[in-house]
């Protein structure tokens, strides 16, 4: 999963990015003003935007409003030190998904990004099933008839991105575009390799669930048809 | 409120000019009516003496020889016809009576008689008033004969005048009564003239009842401001709640803006705590993650020192007397920032020639020049020039902070005294401002009575103008 987040605070912007990366596995970049967070924005690549209100540039509900007039429909979550209803309710109007009051919880922002996400995906609590695997995005761990199966963090990250869209194809394109952020070096290969060692773990706990390779096109998450 | 009410007696303008209408109507129709009884008794008075004259002399013509030897006169009842209740008497010169009022008594007829000069006056009996009439007339008799009998008599004639006081009392009685008729119409048309007239001063009080801190709203009616009296309360009224609402809108918008310093501060401070406590770190990570607390703190200490200093220097203005000397002030700040201006590599330039002195606190002209230095300083660019003017001018005391920095964008340059404004925000931040250094400045300058200017273009730098009232007596303390 990838985030966005804009906040002219760079120390809180950090703090929050690092908090993603570390409790989420989700890749996070930063924008210092409303422009560029908007102009990222346009990418499509964020499964989730945090947006703080007051921005230099263009604030937090322009923002809002720019990526619903585009039928966007990336969840959105905004940070506001001003939480006045009247500005809730405006936001909340104008098309945003949630909202916390700064200060705010670390923890609760988290929570809140991640039911955020799997809510824009269609799932509505936090562990996921496929055949006999199931993951458990707060834990961030997966187990295979209730035995872990060890997962590198970007092994993780990839099964969580397919497994919420199971037998849908997705090019490697996708995962790359939503499975890193913008200081990553981008590198099909990359994904091709640990697709590879993510097939072989779950072939090793002997899981019919597979991800076939479809070249040209992408990734599909194929459980046995009776088990979906 | 109603204590208030209470305390201050209150008296109804409407109904205190009613009042004081009516009572001088009430005085004017007692007037009019005691000066229109007089003088209605006065004619009265003057027609009953004539109406006295006019029968005394009918008595007089009823004088009739008598035909007796001594050939005197007697009175002939049968050709008079007098009111019954008249008393006359004709008397000889000898003083014999020679005829008298047939029904009189002996007591009226006595009265009636004593002395008195000729002429009208007055005399009572018992309880019964009356006027009387004396005079020496001359009758003549068988005037066909050789001219005839002059016979001198003295006639008495009296009336009495209680039906002329019957007449004063119904008099009395209507001009009393048109009186209070006529002071019970106009009355009521007064008191409807005047509800009329004064409910533009009604309307006014509602209105401007309905004002409090939440509603501002203040339109004066029509009616209001068409009348002369009213019309400057009311227009001034509006300026001053127009001002108290901008002054109070102001307020409301600088404590939003503090709040949402402060609690970004705390935000980042709190994330930065939790985000550290999340999952156990390496002892590296743990002193990272510290000093990076220690400067979050720090931040947040001088944004609340900063908003602290703002809020005492308006909270009152220069006590008299308080001053101090500009020029020193500015080289001991120059000497200070002289690191500063080294590291960033600027060319830090003072010329103050004179000791001037200018009515600022110490302390304020300190804060003042240092906040204006080092934002000259962090807006220079190296290699460049920031350069301070201190100079004595017509009667203020001049001076000028200028850097070669990349000047301030002309869209944010009217903001830039306000509070929380900052025209980069990151770089700002970054720097550790927290938008109150000019605002501070300003404060301190508009405190001691002076004023404050910039002028800027982007890429040539930006130039600080502060003027304050000179001191006359001081150059040498």
């Amino acid at each position: 999963m990838r985030v966005l987040v804009v906040e002219d605070e760079t120390r809180l912007a950090n703090n929050i990015a690092e908090a993603l990366r570390e409790r989420c596995g989700f890749a996070v970049d930063c924008a210092e003003n409303g422009t560029d967070g908007a102009a990222l924005t346009e990418f499509k690549h964020y499964d989730l935007l945090l947006l703080d209100l007051m921005l230099p540039g263009l604030d937090g509900l322009s923002i809002v409003r720019q990526v619903r007039r585009r039928k966007d429909m990336t969840p959105i979550l905004i940070l506001t030190a001003r939480d006045q209803p009247a500005q809730v309710v405006e936001l909340l109007n104008a098309g945003a998904d949630d909202y916390l009051a700064k200060p705010f919880d670390l923890g609760e922002l988290l929570a809140r990004a991640m039911a955020l996400i799997r809510r824009g995906k269609g799932a509505s609590q936090p562990v996921l099933t496929v055949g006999r695997i199931s993951l458990n995005t707060v834990e961030q761990t997966v187990r295979c008839a209730g035995d872990l199966i060890d997962l590198s963090p970007t092994e993780y990250r990839l099964l969580e991105y397919l497994i919420f869209r199971p037998r849908a194809i997705v090019s490697a394109r996708e995962l790359l575009e939503h499975l890193y952020d913008y200081n990553w070096q981008h590198h099909s290969n990359v994904i091709e390799a640990h697709i590879s060692n993510l097939r072989k773990k779950l072939r090793a706990v002997g899981e019919e669930t597979s991800i076939v390779t479809l070249r040209g096109r992408g990734y599909r998450l194929e459980a046995p048809e009776q088990q979906l | 409120m109603k204590a208030a009410a209470n305390a201050i007696k209150t008296h109804s303008l409407s109904r205190q000019l009613i009042g004081g209408v009516l009572l001088a109507e009430l005085l004017c129709a007692a007037l009019f009516s005691a000066a229109a009884i007089g003088h209605e008794m006065h004619g009265r008075r003057r027609a009953f003496d004539v109406m006295l004259r006019g029968r005394a002399d009918s008595l007089l013509g009823a004088v009739r020889d008598a035909e007796d030897p001594e050939d005197n006169v007697t009175v002939d009842p049968a050709e008079l016809v007098l009111p019954a209740q008249d008393l006359y008497e004709v008397l000889s010169p000898s003083g014999r009576v020679l005829g008298h009022s047939p029904a009189s008594s002996a007591d009226l007829l006595a009265a009636l008689s004593t002395p008195h000069p000729p002429g009208y006056f007055n005399f009572r009996v018992g309880r019964e008033h009356y006027r009387a009439l004396r005079f020496d007339g001359v009758r003549v008799i068988d005037r066909e004969d050789n001219g005839g009998l002059r016979r001198p008599v003295t006639v008495l004639y009296a009336a009495p005048t209680w039906y002329l006081w019957r007449e004063a009392v119904e008099a009395v009685q209507f001009y009393l009564l048109a009186g209070a008729l006529l002071l019970a119409v106009t009355g009521i048309a007064l008191v409807w003239f005047l509800r009329r007239r004064l409910s533009p001063l009604q309307e006014l009080a509602a209105i401007a009842g309905r004002v409090s801190a939440r509603s501002w709203e203040f339109v004066p009616p029509a009616a209001v401001l068409r009348t002369t009296e009213l019309a400057p309360i009311a227009l001034s009224m509006e300026e001053l709640l127009k001002g108290l609402q901008l002054a109070f809108e102001r307020q409301r918008q600088l404590t939003g803006d503090a709040a949402h310093e402060l609690k970004t501060s705390i935000a980042v401070l709190k994330s930065s705590l939790q985000l550290l406590s999340m999952v156990p770190r390496t002892a590296e990570q743990y002193e990272a993650g510290l000093e990076g607390l220690l400067l979050d703190s720090a931040r947040m200490e001088e944004l609340v020192s900063r908003m602290l200093t703002l809020a005492r220097l308006e909270e009152a203005p220069v006590e008299l007397g308080e001053s101090c000397e500009l020029q020193s002030v500015v080289r001991q700040v120059a000497e200070r920032l002289r690191p500063l201006a080294e590291l960033k590599q600027v060319v830090l330039d003072v010329s103050a020639a004179e000791p001037l002195v200018v009515a600022l606190p110490a302390g304020d002209a300190d804060l003042l020049c240092s906040s204006l230095l080092v934002n000259a300083l962090q807006h220079s660019s190296p290699n460049g020039r920031v350069s301070v003017l201190v100079r004595a001018l017509d009667g203020v005391t001049e001076m000028r902070v200028a850097d070669q920095g990349d000047g301030i964008p002309a869209s944010a340059l009217p903001h830039v005294f306000e509070r929380f404004f900052r025209a980069d925000r990151s770089r700002s931040r970054a720097s550790g401002g927290a938008g109150l250094g000019l605002s501070i400045c300003k404060a301190i300058v508009e405190r001691a009575n002076g004023t404050i200017h910039i002028h800027s273009a982007v890429g040539t730098g930006t130039e600080v103008t502060v003027t304050l009232p000179a001191r006359q007596n001081s150059a040498q303390n």
